[in-house]
């Protein structure tokens, strides 16, 4: 039986309840699992501090206000939370950099690293964006409804996830 | 349903996800890059696990009419372009938009930067959609799925779709046992040292 102490659950036990989010979300929210349109919505909101223009561009105008974009802003703040928690029953929170970036990109700077994380994060949310979905509103939600633009998106993000990650040092 | 409520609603299902996100490892940067490079795949377990209860639950809800689905557009040119270059970051990141925040709920450092990378990438890309829009971003086809295509029932197709993910899992957990996937520190690392020259890594272990 898994415990809220243990180190490491089941990937199986995980996944499952992860994919049991997908009730609350279609019956209460009237939407799939997701999480990178949260995004947009931190970042229009940001954005309309310094520009009231922002609103003019329609796809900000749709991610700016309403109770599903909050609903997704909450539900990713909730993620570390959540993490945190387990975290702490489990003895297992984390410091600084972890030691597989060392071994991958074969050097232990942390200016480097902050570089890299921030690059990344920006290609990863254009893509997410392009592409309209990420690993959970393409693949765990898109998959699941047997979308043919996820499955494809998904491959894609394999592909290019692998391509990329070959570059760097196995670890 | 009013933005407090949602927002209530989304901050208890995001611990949930937290949890089993934490739980499950799959936001150690050590197991998502790992999988990207072939050599991990607690990731496509956990992936695909969450994919198939996804796949039961639709089948269920939707075969019984109690939920309609909410499939996106199939763009063939912005879902390849996007996919690769989300996978792309996905690998350098370590993580993805969700268990990004995971690894700041842990403590990880890094994890701020993606995630003001992510920010900025977001409001970039709004700022660039309507000028994508008309090149990369607009759909010929609608919204194409297996169903739709095919004119078989839903729920027969995600219960057959989840069978055969059910037959890979099961494969996949004979050939890679996940106890020892997540290698001695739960990190996706084996513990094996680097190779000499290489800068030794510092190895955070839990108080007793």
């Amino acid at each position: 039986m898994p415990r809220f102490t243990d180190r490491a659950w089941s990937p199986y036990v995980s996944g499952v309840l992860i994919g049991l989010l997908q009730v609350p979300a279609f019956l209460l929210i009237g939407t799939a699992l997701g999480t990178s349109s949260s995004y947009v919505t931190v970042g229009a909101n940001l954005a309309e501090l310094v520009d009231p223009g922002v609103r003019a561009i329609d796809y900000a105008a749709k991610h700016l206000d309403g109770a599903k974009n909050w609903w997704q802003v909450a539900l990713v703040a909730g993620i570390a939370l959540g993490a945190l928690l387990s975290a702490s029953l489990s003895g297992m929170r984390r410091r600084g950099i972890a030691p597989v970036w060392r071994r991958a990109l074969g050097t232990s700077s942390p200016a480097l690293r902050f570089a890299v994380a921030f690059i990344a994060g920006f290609v990863m949310l254009a893509g997410a964006r392009i592409a309209d979905g990420c690993t959970s509103g393409h693949g765990i939600s898109g998959i699941a409804q047997l979308a043919i633009g996820s499955i494809i998106a998904v491959t894609a993000m394999f592909a290019g996830g692998i391509a990329t990650a070959m570059v760097l040092r196995r670890a | 349903m009013s933005v407090p409520v949602a927002m209530l609603i989304g901050l208890l299902m995001g611990a949930v996800f937290g949890f089993a996100l934490e739980k499950s490892r799959v936001f150690e940067p050590g197991i998502i890059l790992g999988q990207m490079q072939l050599r991990n795949f607690q990731m496509l377990k956990i992936f695909l696990t969450a994919v198939t209860t996804g796949l039961v639950l639709l089948a269920v809800l939707h075969g019984l009419g109690i939920t309609k689905l909410h499939p996106k557009a199939t763009i063939y040119s912005a879902d390849i372009v996007g996919g690769l270059l989300l996978g792309a970051g996905i690998a350098l990141a370590g993580a993805c938009p969700g268990t990004v925040m995971a690894q700041i709920g842990v403590g990880y450092r890094d994890a701020w930067f993606t995630l003001l990378g992510g920010i900025a990438g977001a409001v970039t890309f709004t700022y660039a959609e309507p000028v994508l829009k008309p090149v990369l971003l607009t759909s010929t086809t609608g919204k194409l799925t297996l169903d739709s295509v095919t004119g078989a029932p839903f729920w027969i197709l995600a219960l057959a779709f989840a069978a055969l993910l059910i037959a890979g899992l099961v494969a996949l957990e004979r050939w890679r046992p996940w106890q020892r996937e997540i290698g001695p520190d739960a990190d996706g690392l084996s513990g094996a040292e680097p190779e000499p020259g290489a800068p030794q890594p510092r190895r955070w272990k839990p108080a007793a």
